[in-house]
């Protein structure tokens, strides 16, 4: 889940809160499966808001293949991150799942679906950049 | 990287008399936070640099009654920290603060950061600064604009000036004083930027061998001035739009302002039609909204980046506002 603000004037989108709760069966080391579930929730943001390769068409080269344009959360990008992983009877007894990926696969929905809830009208493409958060509130407002 | 001469001269002087006449014979290195990655991107390649860092005259931070005297090596942090700056320029320190990341300020200095190289992707990407395909074509215009100027972009310049502390500096009406070999020249920091028109040509009115040696702060006064920067992210990036703006009041009415845009065009743009809007009224929502209006009246966005007339209408207002409410 994920609590963000939204600038309707500029368009630009700050996470303030993010929860995830994950199951991946038994957990053998909990503080390295929530470390992980962490990390997921960082490059969740990272993708969700900022991370996109940019090519020209006329030349067919990459323009940002570098930290400046290609960007990537920084720590003040991050709010609270809660993670909860889902142990105990019904879990543990399923033995060990994995937990690489999994954790990385909803944030980018959970914060598409805040900044709708947000803003009343959806981005339809990830990340959500200011112009693309201020052409959806510009249909949403001629619609 | 190319081999290069390195010379490290002690004094003004020197340094003038071993730089080139004409554009890639030398470069002047400070702090190198964007020398360097140009030379490693192979964009520039100087036959040799010339290091400033030992000429111990572009040092220092002065108050003088006739305002402050900033040697072009200081860096970003130190002014940033420096109590007379805090003091009387807190908008200064403001943009100061949010520009590059603590390490990058540590190193970059002032002289550098006026005269830094447009980030334009084409430019970085080694296909020049007015870039131009094998027929000629323009290849910003049909090309991903997303971040290029939306104003004083008719001509063949379409990248943005990309310094965050420059209009906080033209704010205060700052000018710079520049030491070539002929002596010493004084001008307004605003007149330092040019838009280029050809390939030979670039976007400072700095000959090849001439340095940057001191940036003076004439007193503020009574005006009232804030920045105000619109980012993607919070953490170290470069802004969408900047506006810095100074208001002189005369009772609770703006008698004149200075309007300054950065990141919309290849200048930094100071708009007229914005302080004549806003002087000879006092700052409300909607006075502000509607300098902020008239600060975007003429911009002609590119393919991609209409979004960019909205964020600078954006950033205008609220420098208005931030300045009206805030302290000098």
């Amino acid at each position: 889940m994920a609590e963000v603000e939204v600038d309707t004037e500029t368009g630009v989108v700050k996470v303030k809160k993010m929860v995830a709760v994950q199951d991946c069966g038994l957990v053998i080391d909990l503080k390295t499966a929530e470390s992980q579930v962490f990390g997921a929730l960082i490059m969740g943001i990272s993708y969700a808001l900022y991370e996109e390769k940019i090519y020209d068409n006329n030349t067919g080269r990459m323009l940002n293949p570098n930290m400046e344009f290609y960007r990537l959360a920084g720590i003040d990008d991050i709010p609270e991150l809660v993670v909860r992983m889902m142990t105990g009877k019904g879990y543990d007894e399923r033995g060990v799942i994995g937990l690489g990926e999994p954790p990385v696969v909803s944030p980018g929905a959970a914060i598409s679906n805040a900044v709708a809830n947000a803003i009343g009208a959806r981005v339809p493409f990830l990340p959500l950049t200011p112009d693309r958060v201020l052409g959806a509130l510009a249909q949403k407002a001629g619609a | 990287m190319r081999a290069f001469e390195y010379a490290s001269p002690t004094t003004k002087e020197q340094a003038v008399g071993l730089l080139g006449t004409s554009w890639g014979q030398a470069e002047v290195i400070a702090g190198g936070t964007d020398l360097l990655s140009l030379m490693k991107d192979d964009v520039v390649h100087p036959k040799r640099l010339v290091n400033l860092k030992e000429i111990a005259e572009l040092r220092g931070v002065t108050s003088t009654s006739k305002g402050l005297r900033i040697g072009a090596l200081t860096s970003l942090g130190n002014l940033a920290d420096n109590p007379d700056v805090a003091k009387t320029y807190p908008a200064l320190v403001d943009a100061l603060n949010e520009a590059a990341s603590p390490q990058i300020r540590n190193m970059a200095t002032i002289g550098g950061n006026l005269s830094q190289r447009p980030r334009c992707w084409y430019f970085r990407g080694g296909l020049g600064l007015l870039p131009k395909d094998d027929t000629g074509k323009d290849l910003v215009s049909d090309g991903e604009n997303r971040y290029h100027a939306i104003l004083g972009n008719d001509g063949p310049a379409k990248f943005i000036s990309p310094s965050t502390v420059v209009p906080a500096l033209i704010a205060y009406s700052a000018s710079i004083r520049i030491t070539g070999p002929k002596g010493a020249r004084e001008i307004p920091l605003e007149k330092y930027y040019i838009t280029p028109k050809t390939d030979n040509e670039r976007e400072h009115d700095l000959r090849p061998n001439e340095i940057i040696s001191e940036i003076l702060l004439p007193p503020p006064g009574g005006i009232k001035v804030a920045h105000y920067e619109i980012r993607q992210k919070h953490a170290f990036d470069w802004p969408l739009a900047v506006a810095a703006v100074a208001l002189t009041m005369n009772g609770s009415t703006v008698q004149s302002a200075r309007i300054v845009m950065g990141h919309v065009a290849p200048v930094p743009w100071r708009s007229a039609e914005a302080e004549q809007e806003q002087a000879g009224k006092s700052v409300s929502e909607q006075t502000a909204a509607a300098a902020a209006k008239a600060a975007v009246a003429s911009a002609k966005p590119l393919s991609r980046n209409a979004y960019k007339v909205q964020l600078a209408q954006v950033a205008v207002k609220r420098a208005i506002l931030k300045a009206a409410g805030g302290a000098a």
